[in-house]
C-alpha cells in the first residue's frame, strides 16, 4: 500500500498546470470566444477537452489516477464552464446505445459546445421514482415518427436548451420500468412549451416543460423502444459518481477559512474563535476521509475490479460536506448573512454565501435524494430488504 | 402551575391568528415585501386600532400594560404568517429602550404617537465590526454646549427606512468594546449629516446601512443615563430575543405541520411519503424540536417577567436552541418536500429563509452557547 504517484504522474500533473496557466483569459478578453479557443487548445493538447469520454471516442484515455489528478487540479484553477447535460450524461448513453449514425450526427456537436442538451426525465409524479412517468409517445401507423404528449418539471436550463433528451411512456401495459422509450428531439419548435420555476434564491435556472403533439421522427429513439430505463439508470449512476465534488470542496473549504480569517475578533479573528474552529475542524477530518473514500474507490476502478460498496457513499457525504461549508459561511457572515441587495454589504462573501447555502439544499434533492439513496445502499450493498409480513 | 393564557391573552392570540389568516397569503407578503418600504401601512394601522402596538407599554404611557407573555403571544402568530409589519424593531426594540429610559417628554412625545401608529421607531445596536456584541461600540458622541454630535455608522438596521426616527447606541466613553461608556440616543431619521442606504433582507425584509456625520442631537434626546445605557440596550435587546423566538416558534409550527401534510399527499412508489419509516421519524423529530422550542420559549419568558437579570443566563439558552431547532426544521421541511421545498411558489421555502435569518439577528447559536458557557 502506498500513495505516491508515479513519475510519470508527477509529470503528468505539471503539465495539467502548465496548460491552464499558459490558456489563463487575458485583461479585456471575450469570455465566450476564450471559452470556445481553450476547448480547441485542450482537444489540440491530447483530447483534453473531452477527458471524461473513452479513447475510442475520442476521449485522452487517462487512467484513474490521471483523473484524479486532473478533478483536483481543475478545482483550484479558473477553467471555462462546462454543462453536464450533454457531454457527461448523453454522450456515455449514445456511446453505450446509439447508433453509428447518431453517434456521428450528435457526439461532434456536444464536444464543440455548439449544441446545449437539457435532461427531461422528472415529472410533477415522478421524482424519486423516475419509473412513474407518464409523458407519452405514440408511434404513427406509418411507423416514421412518435407523437409526445406530457409534461416534464425541474428541467434545468431547458430556456437555454436546443434540444432535450427525454423519457417517454410507449406502453403502460407492464410494470412501470418497461415500456420506457429514449427519445432526443429540438426544444425549439411547436408543441413545445417551457415555464420558469423561481427557486429559493430568486434565480431561474429550472423549468416545466409541457409537450403537445411533439413530433419526433423515429431515428431519433435510442435503443430499442420500451429499453429507455435500462439506459438511463447507467446513467444516473454517471450523473452520482460526478455529484460529490470533493476536489471543490476542498478548494471551498480554503476559501472558508480565508474568509473566516478575514473576520476580525478581538485581537484575533474568526478562526480563533473555539466554536467556529471546531466545526472546520470537524468539516476538515470528513472531508479528509472521503477524500481517502473516494481514492479507495478511483484504486478498485484502476484494477478494474468492480466499484465497491465505498463508492455508494460518495455521493451522500460529498453533498453534505458541500453543505455545511456553505452552512459555515453564512455563519461566518454573522449579522450580513442575510443582505440582500445589489451592492454588496458587510463582508464581500456575504451575498454569495448566504445563495451558495441556499442552492446548497438542491444537492440533497437531485441526482437521488438523500433517503432514496441510503435505501439504495441498504438494498445493494447491506442486502437489506423488506421481509413480507407473515 | 399554571401555563394557560390569561382570557385577554387568548382572546389577543386569536384575533391576530384571525389577521395573519385574512391578511397573509403567500401571495399577499410576496407582494407587500416588494413594494416600498417592505410592507404594508394600512396593517400597521389596523394593528395600532387593534391595540397590539400599545400592548407592552404600561397605562401611564398610553399602552396597556402588558409584559413580555403578551408579546411573545403576538409574535408567535406573526411567525405563523411571516408578518412583514416592523412590531420587532419599532415596538419591541426602540419603544422597549423609550420606555425603560427615556425622558417623560421623549415617552409622551414618541411612544403615544408610536402606539397609535402615527410614528415608527427603529433601533441601530450592530456596527461593521461588532458582530454580535452589543457592546462593540465605535460610533461616538461628543458633548457640545446642550448637543451632542454623533460620527461613526450602524449596519443592518431593520425597516429604518420607514422609521421616523431610531435610538442608536454611541461611545460616550471608555475602550470599543466596553459595557460602561455607552450611551442611548433618539435620532430624528431626516437629521442632517444622516444617510441611509437600504436595501432587501434575504427573507424578504428591508435593512439600511447607515452613516451618521457630525449629526446634531439635543441632550432630551438622551434614554437612560449617560454612559450607563448598556443596561436598558440588553433588556430590550433581551425582550427582542424573546419576540424574534417566539416568531420562530410560530414559523416552525407551520413547516412541520405543512410537511406532515405535504408527505400524506404526495406519492411516490405506489405510497403516500408518509409511509416511509425514515420521513416519519425525520417529522417527529422536528415537531420534538419544535415543541422544545417552545418549552425554552415560555421558560425564558416567564423567568424574564420573574426578573429580568437573573434571566440572562436562559435566554442566551433560548436563543442557542432557538437557532438551532429553526434550522434542521426548516432544513428538512424543504428536503422532505423535495424539488417542491426549493421553489418560491410554496411557502416552505419562505419560512425556511426566515429561520435562517432569525439566527443571525442578535446572536447565532455559537454566539449564545458561547456566552452560556462562560456565563458567571
Ligand atoms: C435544482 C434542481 C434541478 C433539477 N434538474 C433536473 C433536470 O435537469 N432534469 C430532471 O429530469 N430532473 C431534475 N431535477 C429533479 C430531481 O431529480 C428531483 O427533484 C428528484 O428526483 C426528487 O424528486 P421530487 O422532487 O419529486 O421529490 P420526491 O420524490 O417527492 O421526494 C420528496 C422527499 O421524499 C423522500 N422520499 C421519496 N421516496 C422515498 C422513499 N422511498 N423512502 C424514503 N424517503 C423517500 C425524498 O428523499 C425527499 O426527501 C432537478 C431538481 C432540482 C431541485
Amino acid at each position: 500500500m502506498d500513495i505516491d504517484l508515479s513519475a510519470e504522474d508527477l509529470e503528468f500533473k505539471q503539465e495539467v498546470r502548465d496548460f491552464f496557466e499558459e490558456n489563463q483569459m487575458k485583461p479585456g478578453e471575450d469570455y465566450f470566444s476564450w471559452r470556445l479557443e481553450w476547448f480547441k487548445k485542450a482537444r489540440e493538447k491530447g483530447n483534453w477537452d473531452v477527458p471524461k469520454w473513452p479513447e475510442k471516442f475520442g476521449g485522452p484515455g487517462w487512467t484513474p489516477t490521471q483523473h484524479y489528478i486532473w478533478e483536483q487540479e481543475t478545482a483550484k484553477a479558473t477553467i471555462p464552464f462546462d454543462l453536464p447535460f450533454g457531454l457527461g450524461m448523453l454522450a456515455p448513453i449514445l456511446m453505450s446505445y446509439g447508433t453509428e449514425e447518431q453517434r456521428e450526427r450528435f457526439l461532434p456537436d456536444i464536444r464543440d459546445r455548439k449544441v446545449n442538451w437539457c435532461q427531461g426525465y422528472s415529472e410533477p409524479g415522478a421524482g424519486s421514482d423516475l419509473a412513474n412517468l407518464k409523458t407519452k409517445a405514440v408511434l404513427s401507423e406509418d411507423g416514421t415518427h412518435y407523437v409526445v404528449n406530457g409534461s416534464k418539471i425541474w428541467t434545468t436550463l431547458a430556456h437555454m436548451a436546443d434540444w432535450i433528451f427525454c423519457l417517454t411512456r410507449t406502453d403502460d401495459s407492464g410494470i412501470k420500468q418497461q415500456g420506457i422509450t429514449f427519445l432526443l428531439f429540438p426544444m425549439k419548435q411547436e408543441g413545445i412549451e417551457v415555464k420558469p420555476i423561481i427557486t429559493l434564491g430568486g434565480s431561474h435556472t429550472v423549468n416545466t416543460v409541457h409537450f403537445t403533439d411533439v413530433k419526433v421522427p423515429v431515428e431519433n429513439r435510442v435503443g430499442e423502444e420500451g429499453k429507455g430505463w435500462t439506459y438511463a439508470k447507467g446513467l444516473l449512476e454517471h450523473e452520482r459518481t460526478g455529484l460529490a465534488g470533493l476536489s471543490r470542496s476542498l478548494v471551498a473549504l480554503e476559501k472558508l477559512k480565508d474568509n473566516a480569517q478575514s473576520i476580525t475578533r478581538g485581537n484575533g479573528t474568526l478562526m480563533d474563535d473555539s466554536g467556529y474552529k471546531s466545526k472546520i475542524a470537524e468539516l476538515e477530518i470528513d472531508l479528509m476521509a472521503t477524500e481517502y473514500t473516494e481514492l479507495r474507490s478511483l484504486a478498485s476502478a484502476s484494477a478494474g475490479e468492480e466499484l465497491g460498496p465505498e463508492s455508494s457513499i460518495l455521493k451522500l457525504k460529498g453533498t453534505e460536506i458541500q453543505q455545511r461549508i456553505q452552512k459555515l459561511t453564512v455563519e461566518a457572515s454573522g449579522v450580513f448573512a442575510s443582505a440582500w441587495g445589489d451592492k454588496p454589504v458587510g463582508p464581500h462573501f456575504s451575498k454569495g454565501g448566504m445563495a451558495g447555502y441556499l442552492n446548497s439544499r438542491y444537492y440533497t434533492i437531485y441526482g437521488g435524494a438523500s433517503e432514496v439513496q441510503k435505501d439504495v445502499i441498504a438494498k445493494n450493498v447491506l442486502g437489506l430488504t423488506r421481509s413480507k409480513t407473515k | 402551575m399554571n401555563f394557560e393564557l390569561s382570557e385577554e391573552q387568548k382572546m389577543i392570540q386569536q384575533s391576530v391568528e384571525r389577521f395573519v389568516q385574512e391578511n397573509y397569503d403567500l401571495p399577499t407578503r410576496v407582494k407587500l415585501s416588494g413594494d416600498g418600504v417592505g410592507f404594508s401601512k394600512e396593517y400597521w394601522n389596523s394593528m395600532a386600532e387593534l391595540g397590539w402596538l400599545g400592548l407592552p407599554f404600561s397605562e401611564d404611557d398610553g399602552g396597556f400594560g402588558g409584559n413580555q407573555i403578551d408579546v411573545i403571544v403576538i409574535m408567535e402568530q406573526f411567525g405563523r404568517g411571516l408578518v412583514l409589519e416592523p412590531y420587532l424593531s419599532s415596538v419591541v426594540m426602540a419603544g422597549g429602550a423609550i420606555k425603560r429610559g427615556g425622558s417623560d417628554k421623549l415617552k409622551q412625545e414618541f411612544l403615544s404617537s408610536l402606539i397609535e401608529g402615527s410614528k415608527q421607531l427603529s433601533f441601530g445596536y450592530a456596527e461593521l465590526q461588532s458582530r454580535f456584541d452589543l457592546d462593540d461600540v465605535a460610533t461616538t458622541a461628543k458633548k457640545e454646549g446642550d448637543t451632542y454630535v454623533i460620527n461613526g455608522q450602524k449596519s443592518m438596521v431593520l425597516n429604518a427606512e420607514s422609521a421616523d426616527a431610531i435610538v442608536v447606541s454611541v461611545r460616550t466613553d471608555g475602550a470599543q468594546v466596553d459595557k460602561n461608556g455607552i450611551s442611548l440616543f433618539l435620532v430624528d431619521a431626516d437629521s442632517k449629516g444622516v444617510e441611509m442606504e437600504s436595501f432587501p433582507t434575504v427573507d424578504g425584509l428591508r435593512a439600511s446601512e447607515i452613516s451618521f456625520e457630525n449629526v446634531e442631537v439635543d441632550s432630551s434626546r438622551l434614554i437612560g443615563p449617560i454612559n450607563e445605557g448598556f443596561g436598558i440596550l440588553q433588556e430590550a435587546t433581551n425582550d427582542a430575543i424573546l419576540a424574534l423566538c417566539a416568531e420562530a416558534v410560530g414559523a416552525m409550527e407551520v413547516l412541520y405541520k405543512d410537511t406532515v401534510e405535504y408527505t400524506q399527499q404526495r406519492e411516490q412508489f405506489d405510497h403516500p411519503l408518509s409511509d416511509f419509516q425514515v420521513l416519519q421519524h425525520r417529522m417527529v423529530d422536528m415537531f420534538m424540536e419544535y415543541e422544545q422550542s417552545k418549552s425554552m420559549l415560555l421558560r425564558a419568558t416567564l423567568e424574564t417577567v420573574q426578573d429580568p437579570i437573573a434571566a440572562q443566563k436562559t435566554i442566551h439558552g433560548l436563543k442557542y436552541l432557538v437557532g438551532k431547532s429553526g434550522i434542521f426544521v426548516g432544513e428538512n421541511a424543504v428536503q422532505l418536500h423535495g424539488g417542491m421545498g426549493v421553489t418560491e411558489e410554496l411557502r416552505v421555502g419562505h419560512y425556511f429563509k426566515r429561520l435562517i435569518v432569525i439566527d443571525s439577528i442578535l446572536g447565532n447559536t455559537d454566539f449564545h452557547l458561547h456566552k452560556f458557557t462562560n456565563f458567571d
